[in-house]
């Protein structure tokens, strides 16, 4: 398999403080891999290492086959990228913006700037000094800029922020659409987890420093959490009931017994039926998926309890 | 080199559309206004007297109210009161990726990076000659004005030698600011190494050692004193070295910002 991102042992520390920790990442040409992980997390100084603005303290980076380098032209022809906050120059315009960003990429042809004003719905902010935009518009601008060359491969950092809810799903269908159609890579943080189910392939969650856990998004939904909720009038008796035919259960504090067992989640029917031919008939039968960030603020607490 | 003239275009289309540039021009207008009032009063014995703090202020540092004196006067404002204008100048450009979070977007492209910093040095050099060339003919202009005498070809020639001496010496001294305003990720550290540079300078010159201090031999120039060829030396090596640190530093030091 090809990767456009590849990194091996790679790490950033400062000081005693390590930012970035034996980072092992694959990101196969074409995909949507999404960096997971909180605020501090290390996801911006992973980005910065894969572009070379920061120099890894050890390990290394391969990205679209070069070794990246602090201060190398390649490849940067064939990458955009969105660091952090989405800063323009205030003084331009949106068009002078994305003419700087042209001419930072020789070989773009001027059309370009038009083409990516109209494909991020910048029209009407064209000519509007960028000091003045949106968080919203800002936020295209900075899409818009790294879209511009047609690059191969783009890092995105929090692509999402300060977008409304239809910039987001704007967005989303955009990167969508270029990974279907230009088989553009995409390696983006984020810490919206129902935005990163929405879109990524696979998804590597961070958490101080170190990638916890990698994973496709059908693995993320096999290790959510689910439960089988259980309300009837006699709960206690349906307790009773289900445990002695295998299915023991827990009466949570708003008076609904919960069940955990593959079988009863995965066929609430039969646990309706048993209930009914005990004479206790079940008032209602909720299977219920563990929240995205429940999830993963388990999978973080967990990995903090065990440090 | 048509990346180095699309670099250029860029720094220069971020100066033009700046207001800093009005300001510092407005700014450096102040010089030969300020050299003509002092010429004016000191033109005028009994107004010095009457103007009292200014008029000793004249008396001081006018030397004779002529074209000579007064070129000489202009030479020296450009030499002190400029060189600030142009570690403004050269902060700003160099400074404002920093603070304007801007950096990062001219980090990873297919364009070399000393081809960015080149535009960035021959932007801020252009900006100063053009607050030279300001000063220049404005003064010229209000010297007429006033009426001073003394007036001949051979002295506005020489005042004018004097000036572009002084100038580019003054711009080349200036480019270290570049590197400044990178390790300290703004303006506030060139602006305070400026005044040092400016304290140092006079001391130096005070104690005699002004032809080792690069930041002191533009003034030894403009005071014409004679001066060993090192010391050009020395300002053109400042120079250059303050263009190289500035590109090692951008390349080789980590960029969080």
């Amino acid at each position: 398999m090809n990767w456009a991102i590849e990194t091996e042992n790679l790490g950033k520390r400062y000081g005693d403080v390590a930012a970035v920790d034996d980072l092992h990442l694959r990101v196969a040409e074409g995909e949507i891999y999404t960096f997971l992980g909180l605020n501090g997390a290390g996801k911006t100084t992973t980005i910065r290492m894969l572009l070379g603005m920061i120099k890894p303290t050890h390990g290394s980076a391969t990205v679209l086959g070069n070794r990246v380098r602090l201060g190398s032209r390649e490849p940067w022809a064939e990458v955009g990228y969105l660091v952090e906050m989405p800063h323009a120059y205030p003084e331009l315009t949106v068009y002078e913006n994305l003419e700087v960003a042209r001419r930072l990429h020789p070989g773009t042809e001027r059309k370009a700037v038009n083409r990516v004003i109209e494909r991020l719905g910048l029209a009407q902010y064209a000519n509007r000094r960028a000091g003045i935009l949106s968080q919203g518009n800002a936020q295209r601008l900075g899409v818009a800029k790294a879209l511009l060359h047609d690059p191969k491969l783009l890092l995105l950092d929090e692509p999402a922020n300060g977008l409304d809810p239809a910039g987001i799903v704007e967005i989303r269908a955009l990167l969508l659409e270029l990974t279907r159609e230009q088989g553009v890579t995409v390696f983006m943080s984020s810490h919206i987890l129902a935005e990163v189910s929405k879109l990524a392939k696979r998804i590597g969650i961070i958490h101080e420093g170190r990638l916890l856990q990698e994973m496709d998004i059908a693995g993320m939904e096999r290790n959510r959490r689910r439960r089988l909720l259980v309300r009837a009038w006699d709960i206690e008796t349906v307790q009773r009931a289900l445990s002695a035919v295998g299915y023991p259960g827990e009466i949570l504090p708003d008076g609904t017994l919960e069940l955990n067992q593959t079988a009863a989640i995965e066929s609430p029917d039969n646990i309706a039926n048993l209930l009914v031919r005990a004479g206790t008939p079940p008032t209602q039968l909720l299977v219920e998926e563990e929240e995205l960030e429940q999830y993963f603020l388990r999978l973080v607490g967990s990995s903090g309890d065990k440090q | 080199m048509k990346t180095l003239s699309n670099m250029v275009w860029i720094e220069l289309r971020k100066v033009l559309r700046s207001r800093v540039p009005l300001f510092t021009a407005l700014g450096f207008l102040m010089m030969p206004l300020i050299g003509a009032l002092l010429i004016f009063i000191y033109k005028d014995p009994q107004l010095a007297r009457q103007l009292g703090l200014l008029g000793t202020k004249a008396n001081l540092l006018i030397v004779s109210a002529d074209w000579p004196g007064y070129l000489t006067i202009m030479v020296e404002f450009t030499a002190l009161g400029g060189f600030f204008f142009f570690c403004l100048a050269i902060s700003w450009v160099f400074g404002r990726e920093f603070t304007d979070g801007t950096l990062k977007d001219l980090l990873a492209v297919p364009v070399p990076r000393f081809d960015i910093l080149l535009a960035k040095f021959i932007v801020s050099a252009l900006w100063c000659m053009a607050l030279i060339l300001e000063t220049y003919v404005v003064g010229l202009i209000l010297g007429v004005v006033i009426g001073l005498p003394g007036g001949s070809l051979a002295v506005i020639l020489h005042g004018t030698g004097l000036l572009a001496v002084t100038a580019v010496m003054s711009i080349t001294l200036v480019m270290p600011f570049g590197f400044f305003a990178s390790i300290g990720r703004g303006y506030l550290l060139p602006i305070g190494i400026a005044v040092l540079t400016v304290i140092l300078g006079n001391l130096s010159i005070t104690l005699g050692w002004g032809e080792y201090f690069p930041w002191s031999i533009p003034a030894l120039v403009f005071q014409e004193t004679p001066i060993p060829l090192f010391s050009y030396a020395l300002v053109a090596l400042t120079g250059l070295a303050g263009i190289g640190v500035t590109y090692l530093w951008w390349k080789y030091a980590d960029q969080n910002r």
